[in-house]
């Protein structure tokens, strides 16, 4: 079982990828496979914060994975945080953004370690837009999660923060192309 | 949820079969133990262990209510027939046994963690993730649930009265637990009605043995927990035996954690802590800060590390002051370091 | 592994006014519930156990136990006012469901398995009354009941715990502890089969130093073997009655 371990923003995390193997009778799909994903916390049990990241990224490796060549089977992904950076601990709780580019990243290198049959590549990148360096500080600005595919189309945008403008929103997506697609 | 693949009956007689002409699949003599690696990871508190396949890496980390635990939750990642959210029985035996031999044998003094009786206290949660798991499960999370509270810092308190400090890493050097002996698991495997014993058998071997004890010992020679649940009948004097056995495995072990220990304590030593309190944080952080893209989260630490350290610095001229020792004198020793912590400690808080 | 009785001149009573190598009082009786394939009422002291056997029947999860020895299920419940505190331990009890992980193992290596294939036998045991040693007690009702059952198997497994006194220079060991012996000081539960000296079951779950497990495990080994014979008396009486009333 191949476990490729990635390290982004100061969260390491590693995973693996069990698939496709046999699903649940109220799990099958007749046609595509089924996708599980779990998020495992560095410390405690899953929270709803965790099952949150599982439903996005169910949803955005669903579109990812050539789902139809595995009629009837389930893949299994296993994410598990190894360690987070030390600022963790000031974020608020809710906020599942830093540790999402992360996350995704190793699920796509997971991916492809299990050879499971993919329609583009997947690469994902936090970029955080501050109103001023004062405000930054005390979290005023907006943050953003851009995943992008193989062509360079957004698959994945998730913010969170205070109001911000559609033209920041705009600016950060550009960053964040430029960023991964170079 | 898939099962475990089971053996087939050509595996399981090619097993058996190597066993009785004394050849163990993977060459390890019948007493062997498979090479231990263990590592810890940058925040005190991590260990990672791998014993051939089987990987382990607890976490303690702490709270604010209760007492020491022990969680143990078996995720997919070791093997596709662990499901979340449902406990298996590997899983229910391997968090009892955890908890008989550390917790009921008081391995952790866990009056130790006690601030302020029936008030205030710390909580350590230790979790267990199972990465991998190739056998010896028991046996890995064991050795890495101690080398992980042998490696733990918890920070350092003062009680005035009613009043806690609790001072954070920087502040004051944190504090190793108390442990009062350090268990570890031997896992003895019985094959071909009891003649061939195998220490530490790997995935397949646990498959097709016909027994299993587990013995917890220190290395003192005391006997933590022994569980032999059922399996084939063994003969009382070679049970006794076991014991013996596993006190030499015990010791090697615990030797090689105390070395691993040792190396760690020395990396993180390089600077010492005077180069860190001469402003060494400053640049060590300037580094992580290229690394990290999350700068809103970093910016505020900064600011706040930096406030924190000037205040540090001026506190600790004002304590080398008073003492009347010239600034940046050779004396570097312990003792001398712990006064001016004690006395930047002291600053902080009061402002 | 006999007992050298020499030592009784040290006549050290316990709290409970037996001697270090008595045996608390065991009653016990079979095929006490009519409806089910075999029963058992073990009494050790004050540990009061009811055990039930329904089976070899088909089993509830036939697709995934199909094999070709039979599955042994063991469920455990114990009752409420069974301690001295009432306490409720629910069924996700980690303790209750090592007990029956233990009782599961045990008989799945003595009894005949292989000559019911595709088949479960349900062990059902009721903790009525706790006083010490209740894993061996729940270990010779299965026994008696998986006779009373007719279920083939190898031999008696019969268990009994024995601890160690914590006095540090005088090590002496003592047999089948009672519910305020066990808190106090070490002890192990073994099962042994039969008239042997193979230990089927050990359970240490006390920190003590490994010279001193030897002495327990050699009265815990011998108190078994009494035990059997109590157990045997007891299946024959059943038997010889059987006869005589010619059920």
């Amino acid at each position: 079982m191949p476990a490729p371990t990635h390290s982004q923003n100061g969260y390491t995390v590693i995973g693996a990828v069990n698939g496709p193997i046999e699903v649940q009778r109220r799990d099958e799909i007749p046609d595509e496979a089924a996708i599980e994903v779990n998020v495992r916390p560095a410390t405690g049990i899953g929270s709803p914060k965790e099952r949150h990241i599982e439903h996005i990224l169910t949803a955005l490796l669903r579109n990812i994975i050539l789902t139809h060549d595995y009629p009837r089977t389930l893949i299994q992904l296993t994410l598990q945080i190894l360690s987070v950076p030390a600022t963790h601990s000031t974020l608020p709780s809710s906020s599942s953004l830093p540790i999402l580019p992360a996350l995704i990243n190793t699920a796509y290198a997971t991916l492809l370690a299990g050879s499971i049959r993919l329609s583009t590549t997947l690469t994902a990148v936090l970029v955080a837009v501050p109103k001023s360096e004062l405000e930054a500080v005390a979290q005023k600005g907006s943050s953003h999660v851009f995943a992008f595919d193989g062509r360079g189309e957004a698959v994945l945008v998730h913010s969170e923060g205070k109001k911000f403008e559609i033209e920041e929103w705009e600016q950060a997506c550009e960053a964040a192309r430029g960023c991964v697609l170079g | 949820m898939p099962r475990e693949a089971e053996l087939s009956l050509n595996e399981r007689e090619f097993i058996l079969q190597a066993l009785r002409e004394n050849v163990r699949l993977d060459g390890r003599a019948f007493d062997d133990i498979r090479e231990l690696q263990l590592s810890f990871g940058d925040e005190y508190g991590v260990a990672d262990v791998r014993l051939g396949k089987t990987s382990h890496n607890p976490f303690p980390d702490r709270k604010f209510d209760g007492i020491f635990t022990i969680s143990t939750e078996f995720s997919p990642m070791a093997s596709p027939a662990f499901e979340v959210g449902r406990p298996t029985e590997a899983e229910t035996l391997l968090s009892r046994l955890l908890e008989k031999a550390i917790r009921r044998s008081s391995a952790l003094d866990t009056e130790g963690l006690c601030i302020i009786a029936g008030l205030k206290c710390f909580a350590l949660r230790a979790d267990v993730h199972v990465l991998d798991h190739d056998g010896g499960l028991v046996d890995a999370a064991c050795i890495a649930l101690v080398a992980a509270l042998r490696h733990f810092r918890r920070p350092d308190v003062r009680v005035e009265g009613e009043n806690v400090t609790v001072y954070s890493v920087r502040e004051r050097e944190p504090v190793p637990l108390s442990l009062l002996h350090h268990p570890l698991c031997v896992t003895f495997s019985y094959f071909n009605g009891g003649e061939v014993v195998l220490v530490d058998a790997n995935l397949v071997e646990e498959q097709v043995r016909e027994a299993e004890v587990v013995v917890t010992m220190n290395r003192h020679g005391e006997v933590c927990q022994v569980a032999k649940y059922g399996g084939l009948p063994i003969d009382a004097l070679a049970l006794l035996n076991c014991t013996n056995v596993a006190l030499a495995k015990v010791q090697m072990l615990d030797k090689v954690i105390q070395q691993r220990l040792e190396e760690d304590a020395k990396r993180r030593d390089k600077g010492g802590l005077m180069a860190e309190l001469n402003g060494d944080t400053l640049h060590k952080d300037d580094d992580r800060l290229d690394r990290t893209t999350d700068w809103l989260a970093w910016v505020s630490e900064w600011i706040e590390k930096a406030i924190g350290l000037t205040v540090g610095v001026v506190a600790q001229r004002y304590a080398v002051r008073c003492m009347g020792v010239s600034e940046g004198g050779t004396g570097r020793g312990k003792a001398r370091a712990r006064a001016l912590e004690e006395g930047e400690g002291e600053t902080v808080r009061a402002m | 592994m006999p007992l050298d009785t020499s030592t009784y001149s040290l006549a050290l009573l316990r709290l409970d006014g037996r001697r270090w190598n008595e045996l608390r009082r065991i009653h016990a009786q079979i095929s006490t519930q009519a409806a089910a394939d075999g029963s058992s009422y073990l009494e050790m002291g004050n540990t009061k156990v009811i055990c039930t056997v329904t089976g070899p029947a088909e089993g509830r999860r036939t697709a995934q136990g199909a094999g070709q020895e039979c599955r042994v299920e063991v469920e455990i419940s114990v009752a409420g006012f069974s301690g001295v505190e009432r306490k409720r331990r629910g069924r996700a009890d980690k303790r209750t469901q090592e007990m029956q992980h233990t009782l599961t193992t045990a008989f799945s290596s003595i009894l005949f398995t292989h000559l019911y294939p595709h088949s479960t036998i349900i062990l059902t045991l009721h903790v009525l009354s706790q006083d010490g040693s209740l894993l061996a007690a729940c270990l010779n009702a299965a026994t008696l009941a998986l006779i009373d059952a007719g279920i083939p198997m190898s031999d008696y497994l019969c268990a009994c715990t024995a601890g160690s006194t914590a006095n540090e220079d005088t090590d002496e060991p003592l047999l089948d502890l009672n519910g305020l012996e066990e808190q106090e000081l070490p002890f192990l539960t073994a099962g042994v089969l039969g008239d042997s000296d193979k230990v089927a079951v050990l359970m240490l779950e006390t920190r003590v130093r490994v010279e001193r497990v030897e002495g327990m495990l050699a009265v815990a080994v011998d108190g078994c073997k009494r035990v059997r014979g109590i157990l045997d008396a007891v299946v024959r009486a059943h038997g010889r009655r059987m006869v005589e009333e010619g059920v």
